[in-house]
């Protein structure tokens, strides 16, 4: 069809084959893979939960300072993955030729930024899942709604995976993507309401804690984590969607420019 | 394909008979035409190569024609297609070589094959098969398994060929299907690319190896600067455009001075290229060199104009200058 207005024209086969692509080279590797899908999110737990943790006595309607954090915490840890996946990896497939590769057969841009993002967020639900079933043996995930972080694993998943693909995308080598970690993933690990609520930053920083999309993430997770959902958290996930509607077409325009020359 | 000879490829055709046709194609970056109106058929089974130096617009005309790469102004067709149109039908039937080899390091040797045959659009029985097949064919079986940055620089070339073959298409566009192999290496491809070629595959290739063209095309077109300056099989374009032969001498140090003096002082064309001196005579044919017969540290021999010699006179410029 050759219609003045662009259809949704996905071809399914696309995005399961790229994300078969990812599930076949992290099984190949998972033993390296796995240290950061798993192990290394259980150690900072456990560092704050029984170390900083013992310090703190309550905050902020959780029963303990390990509960209170450990939701942020997963969180936190599953941006990274999705982070990295389409800025690290997704630039290695830029620079290797991967895509180009894969552009000879019947695939479009947008697909591609669907399998990753599709990958993004199963790396994203594999930590979170993980992470957070330690947790639940340590006692730090006591609710039954706690089941739901699963959501906000997902939502972390295509968020950041679309945002990843803003810095793959422009990137003139791979120091520049040092920037993905410095600029985003950073000050927004520390100030997205994990280790503390953002209610005691300073008035004005408040509002932009609240900007960064992890702040909302990481509000939804303690929500269920706590079982203390109430509207702020449907506003939140509402953000996080609004946010993505914008930066997904931007990575699959930028993605374009990058590959289609 | 395990007898990739005995298979019969079926070929869908532009209305004039042509497989792949492209009418006065452009491509500008900024202000500069990387390619600039290019026109030319190939006919099937046919194996038809632009021939041309690095930055003559050839890969541009492939990604174009392949549909990888938007056009300015101008028309594609392929088996019917109309590549400007829609290049999503088009990359679902063409085989294409991209000029890296596009390998994921990710992946071992049989699952960059099996997960392209799966992008491209086969089940994942008749993928895992068919990657079975090409690697068969191509001599890569025992390395099924390995990590393709294990691999030689002829075997990852050859693998990136294997891919292309994954549908077993009809048509195939490659981009230097050669360059950087060492000669036991390309000799190979070139045996694979024969079988191919009897099996009726029609082939458009890109190349700056003189010999390639040579051997590989039945017709090419010298491109320079976005261009094609001639088109015609390799004869038709040696007998045009070449001398009948070139007298091309070694010199040594000492004597260099006094051959180009000689040369100079009798009005015969020569260029050097490296350490060698190539001398064409008047009208093409075999120069007069007798004057240097006696000098020292002078060897002479003559071989038959070549593609070279074409690409030097139309553009007058080295091939391999780039």
């Amino acid at each position: 069809m050759n219609l003045a207005i662009p259809t949704p024209d996905i071809r399914r086969r696309s995005v399961t084959g790229l994300w078969l692509r990812h599930a076949v080279s992290f099984v190949r590797y998972w033993k390296f893979v796995i240290t950061w899908v798993l192990i290394e999110p259980v150690i900072i737990l456990v560092a704050v939960g029984f170390g900083v943790g013992k310090l703190i006595d309550e905050v902020d309607g959780a029963p303990s300072y390990a509960e209170f954090v450990t939701p942020g915490l997963i969180m936190g840890n599953a941006m990274f993955h999705a982070l990295f996946e389409t800025s690290w990896n997704a630039y290695n497939r830029i620079d290797n030729d991967v895509y180009e590769t894969a552009l000879t057969t019947p695939i479009t841009i947008t697909e591609i930024t669907m399998g990753d993002i599709l990958w993004a967020v199963t790396r994203s639900i594999m930590t979170v899942v993980g992470t957070a079933t330690v947790a639940a043996l340590f006692g730090w995930l006591s609710h039954w709604e706690a089941i739901g972080i699963i959501i906000p694993a997902v939502m972390v998943g295509i968020t950041f995976g679309a945002l990843g693909f803003l810095f793959s995308a422009v990137a003139p080598h791979t120091t520049f993507l040092t920037l993905v970690f410095t600029l985003v993933a950073s000050p927004m690990f520390f100030f997205s309401g994990s280790f503390f609520p953002i209610s005691i930053l300073p008035d004005w920083v408040e509002p932009i804690a609240w900007f960064m999309p992890l702040t909302s993430a990481v509000h939804i997770a303690r929500g269920f984590a706590l079982g203390s959902l109430d509207i702020t958290h449907l506003w939140a996930a509402l953000y996080m969607i609004v946010l993505t509607a914008i930066i997904w077409p931007a990575a699959i325009f930028l993605l374009r420019r990058r590959l289609i020359k | 394909m395990t007898n990739e000879s005995q298979q019969n490829r079926e070929v869908t055709l532009n209305p004039d008979g042509s497989v792949i046709k492209s009418e006065d194609i452009r491509k500008i970056y900024g202000d500069v035409a990387a390619v600039d109106g290019i026109s030319f058929a190939v006919e099937p089974g046919e194996t038809y190569g632009l021939l041309g130096p690095n930055g003559a617009g050839k890969t541009t005309t492939m990604r174009m024609l392949a549909g990888l790469s938007p056009t300015n102004s101008g028309a594609i067709t392929v088996s019917g297609i109309d590549v400007v149109k829609d290049n999503r039908a088009v990359r679902e039937i063409m085989g294409v070589v991209t000029q890296h080899d596009g390998l994921d390091g990710g992946l071992t040797v049989f699952q960059n094959l099996f997960l392209h045959g799966f992008l491209a659009g086969l089940s994942r029985k008749d993928s895992k098969n068919r990657s079975h097949e090409v690697l068969e064919f191509f001599g890569l079986r025992d390395r099924s398994k390995s990590n393709v940055y294990e691999l030689s620089g002829g075997m990852k070339r050859r693998l990136a060929i294997a891919r292309s073959m994954m549908t077993s298409p009809s048509v195939i566009v490659m981009d230097e299907p050669s360059t950087g192999l060492d000669p036991q290496s390309r000799n190979r491809v070139w045996e694979e690319l024969a079988v191919l070629k009897d099996a009726g595959v029609t082939v458009l290739l890109s190349t700056h190896y003189m010999e390639e063209a040579t051997i590989l095309c039945d017709r090419l077109s010298v491109m320079d600067h976005g261009k094609i300056l001639d088109e015609g099989t390799p004869d038709q374009m040696i007998e045009r455009h070449a001398p009948k032969e070139v007298a091309q001498l070694r010199v040594s140090p000492v004597s260099i001075r006094t051959v180009r003096g000689y040369l100079t002082e009798h009005n015969i064309t020569f260029r050097e290229v490296g350490a060698l001196i190539s001398v064409t005579g008047a009208n093409g044919d075999r120069p007069d060199l007798s004057g240097l017969k006696n000098l020292d540290g002078v060897r002479t021999s003559y071989r038959a104009g070549n593609l070279e010699d074409v690409f030097l006179a139309i553009t007058g410029r080295e091939l391999r200058d780039g």
